[in-house]
């Protein structure tokens, strides 16, 4: 089943056309790697998947259910109410994690399934005390985002992105704002996910942590989908002269 | 290892800050303390220096400054074309003329007039003064009028006679010869048991907010000097009407710093001069005061003999503790305007933020200008039309309770101007992450504001409302502009009762111990937002 199908997706920004024709569609359990050099819209791309940017022309679905349509080469949303329905399907993991700084980690993470899924809090609060475990942070459930390090925060994000028991899981760029070491453990946390058969969409420019985690890789360029396949055909084996150039850049 | 050394040094960190705060707190007590002492000091020099008028009159005298209350005609006053003229002020510079002094017109305001003498910076009061009661305060002139106090009611009022007064509202000035009949050691019996009897005794800066007061229906009578109250009348028309019986009797005379004998006498010289060669008669047939002059004649030089003798002392602390006793139904007053004032403009001040901030156009711009007025115009002219207005648009009559009312309603309605311009920054402020996080969280539009973006913006905003709060403490001292008698306005007019400038620095250190109050609440709340950055 495709949980996400995205057609023909245009979006400019001030007149500078950032996807000219985008499509690509992820089935459900799949990992998908968005890789591409910057302004090629990779990051552009999910935030229209994710309902942060709203698009010029193209159709989008979650799991068959349509978000927009296509209509005469403009898109057109379904209602705020249905949106935010059709939102939970869904989560996101942000560069800079974006965690609320004036509640603590247990409260980032049972807010929302408390307040806007309107679950019992006992039971949310049980499940997120798992999922604090599950990144290695069961001891910090007290503390505040800013007492923690970046890559403590990026896996409080995780937690409170799983905590609203999404289908798939975006990240938009999710190690960018880290040490390297500290990768490691993030990419750890990805295998895990990946095992346990968790749909995820994960926009990065570290040709290594697609290669490790990824069952499909997408290089974008330009605003369209270049080239797309395993990872060891695109990134070891490319077929396309942008890709090749893209990764010769990168090896250096 | 890195995340644990890392939370470690920030926990170092965090202790370190308290120490800092902590020895904050305690400079700041130090600091407090050195203030004090220094305010007390220059309040102990104050009160020994009261005495100690002793002036010297130097024989070069070139000029002549006469103080006078530039909004009491026809004495003086600014005219249409914005001249100071009047009686006085024609006698002065006929006496001026005669001596070779050239002649300065000093406008100040009559509840600091003891301050200018004193100081030197004016050379007399000269300005339709009483002598009555005010014997042993100045060197005086002899008399060179003789007016009484009258009542003004409105033409329609069912006021017939004094005794009709009793459960009305009556207004006076400040520190006036009225307010000196009713309320003056020397009143006669009657008149303070006919003042006891007012439902209340106003105080008011001027005339011509008397007259507005009387016109709006907040005042039920005015009570005032003859010679004022014939030339009021002859100019207002037939809305206004006098009592014929009279509060009381009394002269004018020139008001000199007590011991200043040289000079009184050398103005007394022309004066007479002028008298006898009829110039004196000629001025006051052009003010038409004929009816009122009495230089010269008998029993007007009681004042102008007395003996220029040292006041009584009164011992520092018992006079400090009087003081403050007496100006603490003010301090009560400066107190409530402020705690009103906060409660209404914090929460009305982040409406008028929503609306500026708001999707639609039209809102928006409504709001811009809101703030643009409120922060443009000045905020003693807000108090006013909101008072007044109510009258002046609607031809409502404004009651005198309303006046309390008035000063919270302009407070709060301007400083919620300055209130929605600062949550405005600290909303600005907050990262667009936290707006898009809540965003795919599924929060509604509500629930991102209450939840997330509101506290963080109660965080951002604590240093510039603090700066806001200081300044409205200061700021309650502009009620005097509706007369409404809060801490300075009253400091003010016990200042010029005592002929002491005591009650000012009393008044001082009240706005600064409110303020140290104000900035160390305001401290422990920043303190407490500290757990999160």
């Amino acid at each position: 089943m495709k949980l996400l199908e995205i057609e023909h997706l245009k979006k400019s920004f001030g007149g500078i056309e950032v996807l000219s024709d985008l499509s690509m569609s992820v089935s459900e359990g799949e990992v998908v790697a968005v890789l591409g050099p910057s302004g090629s819209g990779k990051s552009t791309m999910l935030r229209c998947a994710s309902l942060l940017e709203t698009m010029d022309a193209g159709a989008l679905r979650f799991a068959g259910s349509t978000v927009a349509e296509d209509v005469d080469g403009r898109s057109v949303y379904v209602g705020k109410k249905e949106q935010r329905e059709l939102k939970s399907i869904f989560g996101l993991v942000f560069q800079n994690f974006n965690l609320f700084p004036h509640y603590t980690v247990l409260k980032n993470i049972i807010d929302a399934p408390v307040h806007v899924q309107k679950r019992d809090k006992e039971e949310v609060v049980q499940e997120a005390r798992a999922l604090l475990k599950k990144v290695g942070l069961e001891d910090k459930e007290d503390a505040y985002p800013c007492q923690l390090s970046g890559g403590q925060q990026q896996r409080v994000a995780i937690a409170r992105a799983l905590a609203m028991r999404p289908r798939m899981l975006f990240f938009d760029e999710p190690t960018s704002a880290l040490d390297p070491e500290i990768t490691a453990g993030i990419l750890r946390i990805l295998r895990q996910l990946a095992e346990e058969k968790m749909t995820m969409i994960i926009v990065t420019h570290e040709i290594d942590f697609a290669r490790k985690v990824a069952d499909r890789v997408v290089f974008m360029d330009g605003g369209v989908v270049v080239e797309q396949g395993r990872p060891e055909d695109v990134i070891d084996h490319p077929q396309n002269e942008r890709t090749k150039m893209f990764l010769q850049k990168m090896e250096v | 290892m890195i995340t644990i050394s890392g939370f470690r040094a920030e926990e170092m960190r965090s202790e370190m800050r308290q120490k800092r705060l902590h020895g904050k707190g305690l400079y700041r007590v130090v600091l407090f303390l050195l203030v004090l002492s220094v305010v007390t000091g220059i309040i102990t020099v104050c009160g020994r220096k009261d005495r100690s008028v002793q002036a010297a009159d130097g024989e070069d005298r070139t000029t002549f400054t006469l103080g006078f209350d530039a909004e009491f005609p026809p004495y003086g006053y600014k005219d249409d074309d914005g001249e100071y003229v009047g009686f006085d002020l024609d006698l002065a510079a006929e006496v001026c003329k005669r001596n070779g002094w050239e002649f300065v017109k000093q406008p100040v305001d009559w509840d600091s007039k003891d301050m200018e003498l004193n100081s030197g910076a004016i050379d007399c009061i000269w300005n339709g003064f009483t002598i009555n009661g005010r014997e042993k305060e100045y060197t005086w002139s002899t008399a060179y009028i003789d007016n009484s106090q009258v009542v003004i009611v409105g033409a329609g009022s069912d006021i017939k006679k004094l005794s009709d007064l009793s459960g009305k509202v009556v207004v006076v000035q400040a520190d006036s010869s009225a307010l000196a009949a009713f309320t003056g050691e020397d009143a006669s019996e009657e008149n303070k048991k006919l003042c006891g009897e007012f439902e209340d005794l106003q105080q008011v800066s001027d005339y011509n907010s008397a007259f507005m007061n009387l016109e709006a229906g907040s005042v039920d009578a005015i009570c005032m000097d003859i010679g004022v109250a014939n030339y009021q009348i002859k100019k207002r028309g037939d809305a206004f009407r006098m009592l014929e019986e009279r509060v009381s009797s009394e002269q004018y005379g020139i008001g000199f710093k007590l011991g200043n004998t040289e000079l009184r006498d050398k103005v007394q010289e022309s004066l007479n001069e002028m008298l006898a060669d009829g110039t004196f008669e000629e001025i006051a047939k052009k003010w038409e005061l004929t009816d009122c002059i009495c230089l010269g004649q008998e029993g007007t030089d009681a004042a102008y003999l007395q003996d220029a003798g040292s006041k009584k002392d009164e011992p520092f602390v018992k006079k400090f503790a009087d003081i403050v006793g007496r100006l603490s139904g003010g301090m009560l007053a400066s107190l409530m305007i402020f705690v009103f004032t906060l409660l209404f403009s914090m929460p009305l001040g982040l409406l008028v933020c929503m609306v500026r901030m708001s999707k639609s156009a039209v809102l928006r711009w409504i709001a811009k200008i809101y703030i643009s007025i409120m922060r443009g115009t000045p905020l003693m002219l807000q108090l006013l039309v909101v008072f007044f207005g109510p009258y002046y648009v609607f031809g409502m009559s404004v009651s005198a309770r309303f006046r309390f009312y008035a000063v919270i309603i302009g407070f709060s309605l301007n400083y919620a101007a300055y209130f929605a311009e600062i949550y405005r920054s600290g909303i600005e402020g907050i990262a667009v992450g936290q707006y898009e996080a809540a965003s795919v969280l599924g929060y509604t539009r509500v629930q991102t504001f209450w939840k997330i973006i509101f506290p963080q913006m109660v965080k951002r905003v604590i240093p510039p409302v603090t700066n806001e709060v200081i300044t409205l403490v200061k700021d309650t001292s502009l009620a005097f502009a509706l007369a409404y008698t809060e801490m300075f306005t009253m400091a003010k007019q016990v200042a010029a009762a005592e002929a002491s400038i005591m009650p000012l620095f009393i008044a001082g250190l009240f706005y600064y111990i409110f303020n140290f109050v104000v900035a160390m609440v305001m401290e422990a709340i920043e303190k407490k937002m500290q757990y999160y950055r």
